[in-house]
């Protein structure tokens, strides 16, 4: 019976929340107020903010093109992974204190899977034998080998941060992360994590293959690079990843450098008088909903304004500025984290 | 219930491809002021894509000269329906001034069916929402007969 409980519970996880119906949800409303945003910063009105979701809802019912050229099987299933190991990456990150898999999931497992969809996007590129596919994932590779060494300093600069402060040396659990963040206040709050803090939200656009870092998929270049010979279904699946990974980061970002805020909630509540089964639940609603406030105010701030003012880089103007500006920034965190400052 | 979301849909998202089959280039600047700021068709859903295959629309100007006519076609074919095409300016309707010119396959209505022509030369931003928007309606009603 337990068994049974345990099973259903997990697979509310994968397929309600905080898996695939939430992540479908919120990164398609993220990616539409994105489109918004842009488009009043540019005085225009803009599509609606529910766009992403008619895009999505059209391409799966249109029909799909397999090219001649293509080996079938790795055409269709690429995609697919790469959705999947998003979903898996949103099981693994903590909604402030709630988080659906505690204690297992490590930060490094986070990073393995954040590489995922990148390379379902090079696999599926790579498998439609379209030669505009070719260069945009040559360059969709360079991307997130620029992306992946400031990433990993900056999630080694709060693991020493915390790990030191909780006497462990390098702390990798996410969950543990969020927890000391919660007692002792928010790292943003720690004038040494802040570059680090700067170097992420730099990371962030770069990550999710928005301006000025689409290198790989210039539609008026390349042809949408990897994505030129997609259609229909597929191709939605494509944009639904690319929707939900702007939720990932921003929502990586909020508990790795917000964690406390959590905390405020709590005694928010507390203070408000409600206690028992509600006040839980109510803890839980508002977590969620700040989540997504935080995810907005983040894209707007990483991906929306960063989409107005700039225009797009070339790829090896790309490469240099994340390995220096950017490992710079993560770099000097680092340092201070190291000798416990 | 989930077809009836999708058939919406089509008609909510319509991207545009836009092939140009030998235009004096006045049609193109013309389709470009249509999806930038001042007339803003995005908010429509209207959206400029890079590939055919992303493409709903097919917007054609120029009057398809005998060269690009098979480029044209090809270009077409690897539209994936439902599909709409929309000829835009009068070149590809009838061959305009370029009419019984030896460089000229057109009009384009001979070789694919052609579901909204858009007169002028060129014609006004306003004319070519106009006839986005009836294309958006008819691909709609293709949706609905899909499947």
């Amino acid at each position: 019976m337990t068994l049974i409980l345990e099973a259903l519970r997990y697979l509310v996880y994968v397929l309600i929340f905080p898996g695939f119906l939430f992540c479908f949800l919120t990164g398609l409303l993220l990616c539409g107020i994105d489109r918004k945003l842009v488009a009043r910063m540019q005085k225009r009105v803009g599509p609606p903010i529910l766009q992403p979701f008619y895009d999505f809802f059209k391409l799966c019912g249109k029909e799909t093109i397999i090219p001649a050229a293509a080996s079938k099987t790795t055409f269709l299933l690429a995609p697919l992974v790469g959705l999947a190991a998003l979903v898996v990456i949103q099981l693994f990150i903590p909604v402030f204190r709630f988080s659906a898999f505690s204690n297992v999931a490590d930060i490094i497992v986070i990073l393995y899977l954040l590489l995922i969809p990148a390379l379902s996007v090079i696999l599926g590129g790579a498998a439609s034998g379209s030669p505009y596919a070719g260069v945009g994932l040559s360059r969709e590779m360079v991307t997130i080998l620029s992306c992946e060494l400031p990433l990993v300093l900056v999630l080694l600069a709060v693991g020493k941060t915390v790990g030191q402060a909780l006497g462990l040396g390098l702390c990798f659990s996410l969950t543990r992360i969020v927890e000391y963040q919660m007692e002792y206040g928010s790292l943003i709050l720690k004038l040494s994590m802040l570059p680090a803090a700067a170097a992420f939200l730099l990371i962030i656009p770069g990550e999710t293959g928005n301006h000025p870092f689409d290198a790989a998929e210039a539609e008026t270049e390349i042809c949408e690079g990897p994505l030129a010979e997609y259609s229909g279904a597929p191709l939605g699946v494509y944009k639904l990843s690319h929707a939900i990974k702007i939720l990932t980061m921003t929502s990586l970002f909020v508990a790795l450098f917000f964690g406390g805020v959590g905390r405020g909630l709590e005694n928010l509540v507390m203070l408000l008088g409600v206690t028992g089964g509600l006040a839980g639940a109510l803890i839980f609603l508002l977590e969620i909903l700040v989540l997504f406030l935080f995810c907005v105010v983040l894209t707007f701030l990483c991906i929306s304004v960063v989409h107005a003012v700039t225009a797009r880089l070339r790829i090896e103007q790309l490469f240099k500025y994340y390995w220096t500006v950017v490992t710079g920034l993560a770099l000097i965190s680092l340092v201070l984290a190291w000798y416990g400052l | 219930m989930f077809k009836k979301l999708i058939k919406e849909s089509t008609g909510k998202s319509p991207w545009l491809f836009h092939i140009n089959a030998g235009s004096c280039n006045g049609c193109d600047i013309e389709l470009v002021s249509v999806l930038t700021p001042r007339y803003d068709a995005e908010r429509l859903g209207f959206q400029l894509t890079g590939s055919p295959r992303h493409a709903d629309i097919v917007v054609v100007t120029g009057p398809v000269t005998a060269q690009s006519l098979d480029r044209v076609l090809r270009t077409i074919s690897q539209v994936p329906e439902p599909r709409c095409i929309v000829t835009m300016g009068s070149c590809p309707q009838s061959g305009n001034v370029f009419r019984g010119s030896y460089a000229i396959a057109g009009p384009l209505s001979k070789y694919v069916h052609v579901d909204v022509d858009v007169a002028g030369c060129t014609p006004k931003p306003e004319a070519v929402i106009d006839g986005l928007v009836l294309a958006t309606k008819i691909l709609e009603e293709k949706r609905g007969q899909m499947k």
